[in-house]
């Protein structure tokens, strides 16, 4: 549930920072710069982030400013992806090949050098079978309202998001609270000086 | 990183008390200062409750108009206060349903009015308007919400009024 679609389910910032001239080719390159790239030699169990279109968790190149600009809203996504093993089945079967290792040769013991290396072998193989757990976290960003919507309440996410959208941008996500809005600053005064309700009533 | 001004959580459960308790005062009818008029708003199929500390709900009522039963208001009569309410808006023929709550009222679920639309690119752009419609009428609720909290008739008249309404019928 995102902004794109279903039921929104959104916390709302303000960005603090001022956009330079020629705004738009430098968001297209900085959302490049720290776009989601598969690394060269495949995944093991890190998690892995950057930036995609919103529309298209494969669209990394944001060449179509169509896909990312729409007047007044800068749109795009953080993906996320985790490889896991079942850590389980790895230590049944790490064992299962010491044993093994140990048959053949006749010995009491595996070395532990040996022991890593058959550990290591293994987690190669299933991990370049294995496909990641793909997430999704929306963010819709008003450059004229300086304003940003992400689309999760997860505080995990929610640090995610702002940790490398400071990275990116060099901009900085404020959470909204309802006291950024009332005109009458002296009005959010007098509320935040309030005391909880006795009771939660009376 | 900072935030903008911190919210006490106690204002969150305050504010969706006052919200549910004006609500049914005034027959879902709240009229707001300009730009957002009229609007009409009320405690739709949810409503749960923690304890006045906690960051979590510890009791959750659902069904058909939850707010109206004697759990409820046994649950604010014990101390709870609430956590989140699913929230129905009417503005115009414009409608919207989500869930509203936590400690820093989150937004969860919103559904928005739909729209006809030509392509993806207009159909997320009316969304995004349909948020800033939705998130304008919040914004008036909770402003109305902070001028009655803080105005001199709220300990004499609000608070009285409050308790009795959310006080359980005998039995």
């Amino acid at each position: 549930m995102g902004i794109l679609s279903g039921g929104m389910t959104v916390r709302r910032f303000r960005v603090e920072g001022t956009l330079s001239a020629g705004w738009r080719e430098n968001l297209r390159e900085q959302l490049v710069n720290m776009a989601f790239r598969e690394p060269p030699n495949g995944q093991r169990g890190e998690e892995l982030e950057g930036w995609v279109q919103i529309d298209d968790l494969l669209g990394t190149d944001f060449a179509n400013p169509n896909a990312w600009l729409i007047q007044p809203w800068v749109v795009f996504a953080l993906r996320v992806d985790k490889k896991t093993l079942p850590a389980n089945l790895l230590k049944a079967t790490v064992a299962k090949q010491c044993r093994e290792w140990c048959e053949e040769r006749g010995a009491e013991r595996i070395p532990a050098s040996e022991k890593k290396r058959l550990k290591e072998e293994l987690e190669d193989r299933w991990y370049s079978t294995q496909l990641p757990r793909v997430s999704l976290v929306e963010v819709a960003w008003n450059v004229v309202d300086q304003v940003a919507l992400v689309g999760t309440t997860s505080e995990k996410g929610i640090e995610r998001v702002r940790t490398r959208f400071h990275r990116t941008f060099g901009l900085e996500l404020h959470a909204w609270s309802p006291l950024d809005d009332l005109d009458d600053t002296l009005l959010g005064e007098d509320l935040l000086a309030t005391t909880p309700m006795a009771g939660g009533v009376a | 990183m900072s935030d903008s001004t911190p919210f006490p959580p106690h204002l969150a459960a305050e504010f969706l008390l006052w919200f549910w308790w004006r609500s049914e005062r005034d027959a879902t009818v709240f009229d707001l200062p300009a730009p957002v008029g009229r609007v009409e708003a009320w405690v739709d199929d949810r409503l749960s409750f923690r304890p006045p500390g906690g960051d979590r709900a510890t009791a959750v009522l659902t069904g058909e108009n939850p707010s109206a039963t004697l759990e409820a208001r046994a649950a604010l009569a014990g101390g709870k206060v609430l956590h989140d309410v699913r929230v129905h808006l009417k503005r115009d023929d414009r409608e919207y349903t989500l869930q509203l709550g936590g400690t820093t009222l989150d937004v969860r679920g919103l559904k928005l009015p739909k729209l006809p639309t030509e392509n993806a690119e207009e159909a997320l752009l009316d969304r995004l308007d349909r948020y800033g419609e939705f998130h304008l009428v919040l914004q008036g609720l909770f402003a109305a919400f902070a001028a009655e909290r803080t105005g001199p008739a709220w300990k004499q008249e609000a608070v009285p009024s409050l308790a009795a309404w959310a006080r359980p019928p005998a039995s």
